[in-house]
């Protein structure tokens, strides 16, 4: 078993000498052992790796010059494993280009010959790329999503491909067939080379990209890593320049936040029509949703007329299933009402997977949007400040998710913040949400991470500044938060402000005067994923 | 610094008028030319004097000279544009200077809010904030290398598209092989096609040539100061090393940097014999951290002895075939390649140097430095030195732990 990463790798060749060629996928739970031989901050896929190849001892490895993180991997590696090569691959393809990759190769070869002490024969090698030429396929990209951007995880590029009927190509580093073109015989392995460097290019070549992708896909699925750079540009370009649905995620290898990269994804579809429901005529009785959120379950019923009749708000508790149970019997108890009465179930929210008695999930976004366009139709940008994350939603004129941001992984900015501050004061969360308007002294929150923010309240606190003040400086590290995530979509009124945190007058009033205008809130700001689950219950339909 | 503080205010406060904010810039470094024309630091030699003023001039002739310039990173060849009288602008000092004016930080919020990883090198977030601000003038041309660091090709293709301006990648292989070599010389030459097309003037062979004779020269003058540092102690700024990099790397070849080097060896040879503790950095300086400041600057009980960056390339290039010659200087530098040969060099200056200790100060979203950071360390303890490691940013003040890195540099300063 040889260990590789990269698509420019000659996996033929190591077909030929008769091993077997294995990409290193890198998930992993922990980065125990990797961070003892890496430095904390080096991408999260290498780090991944390095486990990987410690964890499943793994000790045959090839790696591409690729990019900064996986040079200093080969560094690390180098005296850990029984073979390790790095393969020169340069950026261009021209034909000096072409010169040193194909002296790079038979090096490797040369290399790899003197530590297996065996060989492989030319035919083997001819029948081997043969085979993979003849499974060539055309997909018209314009019925096609395509997932740019770094490097996507097997799993999650399955399960995208579940989510929706509409052809998925990857063009990912672990993505793309490989197909070759190659002439004469005598010129074999030069030839392997050029159509290995005429892949599609990935952002670390030095080719233009925007020529591939720039074509009219339905839609497209933009990946990028954690502390990994090369993407984030492209993805900047993209965003201000195409007019096909887009949607950016960004995985960290990690196996903790593909339930939220997947929320994304589905909402991408619903919101794009590419993931039909099927349409239903209206029925008569009650519709009830049911949003499961990671810090409160809130339940709404409807009737006939969209009026909503009940609701209810509780803590989430370790179960996710009992609370909705509870939940949903306390509003149906405040409604008067009983279960045979409600004609149909939406779940949405992140426990929405786990809601048996529901007949339908919808993601929260696509819930939010319609909840909130449905107490107000002005709104255009739904700013959601919850527990654990925040997001941002556009509407257009009539209500439609037409795009959305979420905060990524970290705490800083959602209710959570909040909570972790309220501690380290050493007061309540309603103490604190009461906290506005009077200040004697404008302090800033420069951290953005809730951990140093922590450590800069407890020197404010010990160089005696008023309690106050100190509370209307984490309001307003809450607000730059939640406008920057409103920059990312670009400002558009009216804004309205649903979650836990729009209770906090302070955080309204900083949001409010960083935008420069009111925020729309709701008489019970945390209900409005439910109303719009209810909502698509009764209208048996999301769009 | 409180005048300072009250311009990086004005500057923030127009930061929607793109064309006030380039003026208040190009004063801001006019004013910094004459304050240190003026006012020359007595605690320091001459030679930091000279650095100083022609650093400062040559970020101030590159801004304000748009039609005749190039942005380049630090790794560039600029013998080409020494050669053919282009000034180059490299956008790592850019970068730094704006963090000297405290405007660093809305610079990198503009960048992100564009969709920039926030995770990505903060000298090229600056960079691309300002660019995103359009206080930048648009120059006639950019250039940079694949080579050492991830940052530099997709930061250039971003700026070029963006601004509609060439830009040539040279990619520089990671291994030296005779095809490696021939690769890239046939880029250099192409870029130099590219550079006569666009600045249209042609290139002079001999000049090229003198301007690598000259870069010799001066390698001579760096190996030579560098057998000084083990026995005398220069008093420096961290800034000073910093400002190296523009005579180490940008502009080597210039008569003027030659001067630099003839002047410092002056300055070491009637330097005072070394005393305290002398610090060895790698990679950067955080020159804008004020416990390093408190600790270093001027300092007689801590003082620095150099950084590795400087002496990334110390042979000789060769005159007759300058294409091939400045060719093979970008494969063999030392950060670009395995770890083994950076670890190779490192160690050959700390024999030569005998420095008390070793600091790497992290640099935030460098990848290449911060990798290899625990095989430096390994270097440093088969070798007897202390060595501390430190995270923080250089250019974005908001990443760094005053507190906490206060608390580990005295403790690593006491154990010297
Ligand atoms: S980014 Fe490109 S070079 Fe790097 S692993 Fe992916 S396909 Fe390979
Ligand atoms: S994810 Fe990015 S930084 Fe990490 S190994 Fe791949 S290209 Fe390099
Ligand atoms: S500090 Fe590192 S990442 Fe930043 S420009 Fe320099 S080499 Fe590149």
């Amino acid at each position: 078993m040889v260990g590789y990463v990269c698509k420019y790798t000659p996996v033929e060749i190591i077909e030929a000498f008769g091993e077997k060629p294995v990409r290193i996928e890198s998930g992993c739970k922990s980065y125990e052992r990797a961070e003892a031989l890496l430095h904390t901050n080096t991408c999260s896929f290498v780090k991944g790796v390095l486990e990987n190849i410690i964890e499943n001892n793994i000790e045959e490895v090839i790696l591409t010059s690729c990019c900064d993180s996986i040079k200093r991997l080969y560094d690390v590696l180098k005296d850990r494993v029984k073979f390790i090569y790095i393969l020169d691959l340069p950026r261009k393809k021209d034909t000096f280009a072409v010169d040193v990759f194909y002296k790079e190769i038979i090096k490797f070869i040369d290399a790899y010959k003197a530590f297996k002490k065996k060989g492989f024969t030319v035919e083997n090698f001819l029948k081997i790329l043969e085979d993979k030429s003849s499974f060539k396929k055309t997909q018209k990209s314009s019925e096609s999503i395509a997932i740019l951007g770094a490097r996507l995880k097997d799993d999650v590029v399955e399960k995208i491909k579940n989510s929706c009927s509409v052809n998925i190509i990857n063009f990912t580093c672990t993505g793309e067939d490989r197909i070759f073109n190659i002439e004469s015989e005598d010129n074999l392995l030069k030839g392997y080379a050029a159509s290995l460097l005429n892949l599609t290019p990935c952002m670390r070549m030095a080719e233009d990209r925007s020529k591939f992708f720039y074509k009219d896909f339905k839609g497209i699925i933009y990946n990028t890593i954690k502390f990994c750079d090369y993407y984030s540009y492209e993805y900047a370009e993209m965003k201000s320049q195409l007019n096909i649905p887009f949607l950016k995620i960004e995985t960290d290898y990690t196996d903790s936040n593909s339930g939220q990269i997947l929320t994304r994804i589905d909402a991408f579809f619903e919101a794009t029509d590419i993931k039909k429901m099927e349409q239903k005529k209206a029925k008569k009785g009650y519709f009830a949703g049911i949003d499961s959120g990671s810090t409160s379950t809130n339940v709404v019923i409807i009737d006939e007329n969209k009026n909503i009749i009940s609701y209810s708000i509780i803590p989430t508790g370790p179960k996710a299933l009992e609370s909705a149970f509870k939940a949903f019997e306390i509003a149906l108890n405040n409604a008067g009402i009983k279960e045979k009465d409600i004609t149909s179930i939406v779940a949405t929210g992140y426990g929405r997977v786990s809601i048996p008695f529901a007949e339908k999930m919808v993601t929260e976004i696509t819930c939010h949007g319609k909840g909130a366009f449905f107490i107000d139709n002005r709104v255009r940008t739904v700013i959601d400040i919850g527990g654990q994350d925040s997001k941002v939603i556009r509407l257009d004129e009539s209500g439609n998710v037409i795009d959305f941001v979420m905060n990524d992984k970290c705490s800083a900015g959602t209710g959570r913040f909040l909570e972790v501050m309220s501690r380290t004061l050493g007061i309540s969360i309603h103490e604190m949400a009461k906290v506005h308007a009077e200040v004697k002294e404008n302090i800033t929150i420069t951290s953005m991470c809730t951990v140093f923010a922590e450590s800069e309240v407890i020197s404010l606190i010990a160089q005696n500044k008023d309690q106050k003040d100190i509370i209307h400086a984490l309001n307003k590290s809450v607000a730059s938060k939640a406008v920057s995530l409103v920059d990312r979509i670009g400002r558009k009124g009216k804004y309205m402000m649903t979650g836990g945190v729009a209770k906090n007058q302070g955080v309204v009033t900083a949001i409010e005067s960083k935008l420069g205008e009111k925020l729309v809130i709701p008489a019970e700001p945390q209900i409005i994923g439910a109303l719009g689950a209810a909502l698509i219950a009764f209208e048996g339909t999301n769009g | 610094m409180d005048v300072v503080r009250f311009y990086s205010n004005i500057i923030k406060r127009n930061m929607d008028k793109p064309e006030k904010i380039n003026k208040l810039i190009n004063f801001g470094l006019a004013t910094a030319y004459y304050y240190v024309s003026i006012f020359k630091d007595k605690r320091g030699p001459n030679s930091l004097h000279y650095l100083t003023k022609y650093c400062i001039k040559s970020i101030k002739d590159s801004l304000e000279n748009p039609q005749n310039s190039a942005w380049v990173n630090i790794f560039s060849p600029c013998e080409f544009l020494i050669a053919l009288d282009i000034k180059p602008l490299f956008i790592e000092a850019y970068s730094s200077f704006m963090s000297g004016f405290f405007i660093e930080d809305y610079l990198i919020d503009t960048a992100e809010s564009r969709g920039i990883s926030n995770t990505l090198c903060s000298y090229h977030k600056t960079f691309i904030g300002a660019n995103e601000l359009k206080i930048l003038k648009k120059p006639e041309f950019m250039l940079t290398t694949s080579s050492i660091c991830d940052a530099n090709v997709p930061t250039f293709r971003y700026l070029s598209k963006k601004q509609n301006v060439p830009l040539y990648i040279i990619d520089v292989p990671y291994k030296y092989s005779k095809e490696a070599v021939a690769y890239v010389k046939n880029q250099l030459l192409e870029m130099v096609e590219k550079l006569e097309e666009v600045f249209k003037r042609k290139l002079d062979l001999d000049k090229l040539r003198e301007v690598v004779k000259i870069e010799n020269k001066t390698r001579t003058l760096i190996n030579k100061y560098l057998n000084y540092l083990k026995e005398k102690t220069l008093l420096i700024p961290m800034t000073f090393e910093m400002y190296m990099l523009f005579a180490s790397h940008i502009f080597i070849g210039s008569k003027e940097i030659l001067k630099f080097y003839e002047m410092l060896l002056d300055d070491i040879k009637n330097a005072p014999p070394r005393s305290g503790k002398s610090i060895f950095f790698l990679h950067l300086l955080p020159i804008f951290e004020k416990n390093f400041q408190d600790y270093f600057n001027f300092s007689n009980e801590f003082h620095i002895t150099g950084s590795d960056l400087n002496f990334d390339y110390l042979e000789e290039i060769d005159e007759k075939d300058p294409f091939r010659g400045i060719a093979a200087k970008l494969i063999l530098n030392t950060f670009n390649g395995e770890m083994e040969r950076k670890v190779t060099r490192i160690r050959e200056l700390i024999e030569k140097i005998k420095p008390d200790g070793i600091i790497q100060f992290c640099h935030l979203g460098c990848k290449q430095s911060i990798g290899g950071t625990f095989i430096i360390k390994e270097l440093a303890t088969k070798m007897g030195i202390p060595f501390l490691y430190l995270d923080g940013d250089c250019v974005d003040k908001r990443n760094n732990q005053m507190g906490q890195n206060r608390t580990r540099l005295e403790a690593f300063l006491e154990m010297l």
